[in-house]
């Protein structure tokens, strides 16, 4: 192996020569160029470490002497002289000898190479600084002690170790591979929790190490941290060798499982069911679905429990509760993530499909897959099959053009379509993107005009025009397709991903290709969510997408000028007062709270008279006469029995952003709680806010 | 996952070398020629940087000083080869917040230790 790389360094070091020889040529012709100097220097001192390294001691001791005369040269301590120049393409000369005597190729002049080191000498004033081959080869490790004794090891690494790529935890791993290692961790310097800079080390450790080896040893350990932390190495007092009892009450015994049990463990709880066969087992669907309903209904008696506890006013109580609280959201979180399964192989298996389409329709397809690791409900994966097999069947028939079309496009004849899956809050995002013909905002218009689906004289943005060939009277014009390329049964898609509580969102550009965006919800069973009241109502919203809460005092309102937008440390945040919006009755607490969400129109305020906390929330599903109200995504039991809407905060933004562009274009984004949304709403929100609720 | 670690040098033996000391130990290492190379390369995630001092373009105290910098991956840990006469450059290099060093030459079981030290 070795001899690998001193071919290596031969081929270098000759390629370096050239190098060096062609700096000093150039250095002739301008004396005090210091970026040749540097060239030359960097030559030398490549030939001289490598060297080293790979066993051409003599090659590395002679360039040493060069390399040291050049860094003189360099920081201007002496001049380039022609006759420094000449000498050293004679070393250079006498470098490749070396090199070849190692090759096997001739024998070097020795006494030609102590000619020139003494010229060298001569000429910059230099003595033999070549470095004993006792620093040339690699530190042999200090021979061990016989005897075991205990050492007291205090170490506190100062505050950036962090920031240095340091991590103290590998040392002490480090030390316990030199004996037996009792780690006593002092937390006393943590500041208050508002004063906590996470970058920080706030840590140390006390510790004992019962080892053979010398102090020097223990010492080298923290090398790279010695100069920057508080570290002291002492022999122990013999005593406390003999009577080791004593001082473990307040000594914490490391063993390695200890210090590495807390990542695995988050690892197995995010993925045991794609672990491979030989540490799984099979399960029924049906044990895994009970499972989560049986949590389903441990989690609504345990907001009981809870409701009881805070009436009570009983610490035990209390006490039992919070410990049922954090078992329940355990016990929870890990049935969920039981049910969860990668995205692979659904996705692997559109490759076959693309394969054999492209085959059958004589289009040349690269296919791409990105976040197939993504995890998502087994019970969303399974439905999920067919509105993708559609949409990339789409793509292949309809959007992706014939390899001459493209190249008259002046397109790459290969299209690509892209699959990819990732997290965003509670959601997964699964996008099919090709770069196909794409759609024809005014054909689809047109003929959505044609059908009746819209009146020739609404104004629709491009999204809205694309989210009409999801609408079902769109669906099997055949002739449509010519135009737009698209539009076979994309309303099957809209209803199968809208059962599953998604949505779609089409983006296109006539000629470059299309997207379709799916967005899904993690899983269809418990959610952690927001409790808030609004009047006498109670509601949900889905704490994933939750950024903070923050006060809407009257004066905020007034700052406002009655337009619905807050300042938000400085962000404009424009707001919907859920009380309007489901025209609860014009009563208004004196304080308010803005509910800050991240939707994809940005982020948005939602008003709400209280934030009550979290609340893990069982989804229930609606009834059927609920089916259409498109901002609820389901209800909740609370502790008390009463129901609980959950809000789907990104439907509601859309709903204002969209009724806000038809009846009011100028006002953009801006979430004006004009009364035509109300209007526009009405007939839902009726629906939706059952006022005999309570 | 394979850690993946960053050879920085001028040198193509020295990478060579670093490269296949470390690809036999399991990690997965890729190479760039210079500082600048490097922080084009330091777009994808590294685990650990092993630097050169000496290189054109870029050196590498310029190197970390550039890395430690940026948010996206001011904390990976830093290693630089250092030679035995440059002892102002190690304390440099230190101070631009280098995590530890190698003094050139080196054997490969050294090499190996430190990034055990540093990388576990």
């Amino acid at each position: 192996m070795i001899d690998k790389y001193k071919q290596a360094f031969q081929e270098e070091a000759r390629e370096l020569l050239v190098e060096l020889e062609s700096a000093l040529l150039e250095l002739d012709q301008k004396r005090d160029d210091r970026e040749v100097v540097g060239r030359a220097f960097r030559a030398l001192h490549t030939i001289k470490g490598s060297g080293a390294m790979f066993g051409f001691d003599d090659v590395a001791g002679f360039a040493h002497n060069l390399e040291t005369a050049f860094d003189r040269l360099r920081n201007g301590q002496i001049a380039a002289t022609a006759d420094l120049i000449n000498l050293t393409l004679a070393a250079g000369d006498q470098i490749k000898t070396m090199l070849d005597e190692a090759a096997g190729r001739g024998n070097v002049d020795h006494l030609r190479s102590a000619s020139i080191l003494a010229e060298l000498q001569e000429l910059t004033g230099l003595s033999d600084t070549r470095p004993d081959a006792a620093h040339l080869s690699p530190a042999a490790p200090g021979a061990p002690g016989v005897a075991a004794h205990d050492w007291d090891i205090h170490f506190r690494p100062g505050p950036a170790v962090l920031l240095n790529g340091i991590n103290p935890l590998l040392l002490l791993r480090e030390l316990r591979e030199l004996g037996r290692l009792q780690i006593d961790l002092d937390t006393s310097a943590i500041p208050p929790l508002g004063s906590i800079d996470a970058e920080h080390c706030y840590l140390a450790w006390n510790m004992v190490l019962t080892t053979t080896v010398e102090p020097e040893a223990i010492r080298d350990v923290f090398i790279f941290v010695e100069d920057d932390c508080e570290l002291s190495i002492e022999r122990a007092p013999d005593q406390a060798a003999s009577a080791p009892d004593a001082p473990l009450a307040m000594v914490v015994a490391v063993n390695p499982p200890a210090l590495t049990a807390a990542k695995p463990k988050l690892r197995d709880a995010a993925g045991p069911v794609s672990q491979g066969a030989a540490s799984s087992i099979r399960v029924s669907t049906e044990k895994l679905d009970q499972l989560v309903n049986l949590v389903g209904e441990l989690v609504t008696v345990q907001a009981r429990l809870s409701e009881v506890a805070g009436r009570r006013d009983d610490v035990d109580i209390l006490d039992i509760s919070e410990a049922v609280d954090r078992l329940t959201a355990a016990l929870r979180e890990n049935s969920m993530s039981i049910r969860m399964l990668p995205l692979k192989t659904t996705f692997e298996r559109f490759r076959r499909l693309v394969h054999d389409l492209s085959a059958d329709l004589h289009k040349e397809v690269d296919f791409t897959i990105e976040g197939a690791d993504t995890e998502l409900d087994k019970t969303v994966i399974d439905r999920l099959n067919d509105p993708l097999v559609h949409l990339i069947r789409n793509s292949m028939d309809h959007g992706i053009e014939t390899p001459e079309a493209r190249r008259t496009a002046g397109k790459p004849p290969i299209a690509t379509i892209h699959l990819s899956a990732r997290h965003a809050g509670a959601n997964v995002l699964i996008r099919v993107s090709d770069d196909g013909r794409g759609l024809d905002v005014e054909a689809v218009r047109a003929r959505a005009i044609e059908q009746g689906l819209i009146d020739p004289a609404t104004r629709l943005s491009e999204a809205e025009i694309f989210s009409l060939i999801l609408a079902p009277g769109f669906s099997t014009a055949r002739e449509v397709t010519d135009v737009s390329g698209r539009g076979v049964g994309m309303d099957v898609v809209r209803r199968s991903i809208e059962a599953l509580r998604g949505s779609i969102d089409i983006a296109s550009k006539p000629g470059e290709g299309l997207t379709v965006t799916l967005r899904l919800p993690l899983t269809l069973a418990i959610i952690d969510g927001l409790l808030v009241r609004v009047g006498e109502a109670h509601f949900i919203l889905p704490l994933a997408n939750s950024l903070e809460c923050v006060e809407l005092t009257r004066q905020d309102i007034l700052d406002a000028h009655g337009k619905h937008i807050a300042n938000v440390r400085g962000e404009i945040i424009p707001y919907i007062r859920l009380s309007e919006y489901f025209q609860m009755g014009p009563s208004r607490p004196e304080r308010e709270q803005i509910m800050v969400v991240e939707t994809e129109h940005g982020h948005y305020g939602f008003v709400v008279d209280q934030v009550l906390g979290d609340h893990q929330t069982v989804i229930k599903n609606l009834g059927r006469l609920y089916r259409n109200v498109q901002v609820v995504s389901g209800a909740t039991i609370l502790g008390n029995g009463s129901v609980a809407l959950i809000l789907d905060p990104h439907r509601l933004v859309q709903n204002v952003v969209q009724s806000g562009s038809q009846n009011k274009r100028s006002d953009g984004r801006n979430a004006r709680h004009n009364n035509s949304v109300d209007r526009h709403e009405s007939a839902r929100s009726n629906l939706s806010v059952p006022k005999g609720q309570e | 996952m394979a850690k993946v670690i960053l050879t920085v040098d001028d040198s193509a033996s020295v990478r060579q070398m670093v490269k296949f000391t470390l690809a036999d130990a399991g990690y997965k290492v890729i190479e760039a020629v210079d500082g600048r190379d490097a922080l084009s390369k330091l777009t994808n995630p590294v685990n650990l940087v092993i630097t050169d001092l000496n290189m054109p373009n870029l050196d590498g105290i310029g190197l970390i000083r550039q890395v430690r910098a940026n948010p996206a991956c001011k904390g990976i840990p830093i290693i630089m080869l250092t030679t035995e006469s440059q002892e102002t450059r190690k304390l440099e290099g230190k101070a631009a917040g280098a995590t530890g060093w190698i003094v050139k030459p080196f054997a490969t079981q050294q090499l190996l230790a430190v990034v055990k030290r540093v990388l576990g």
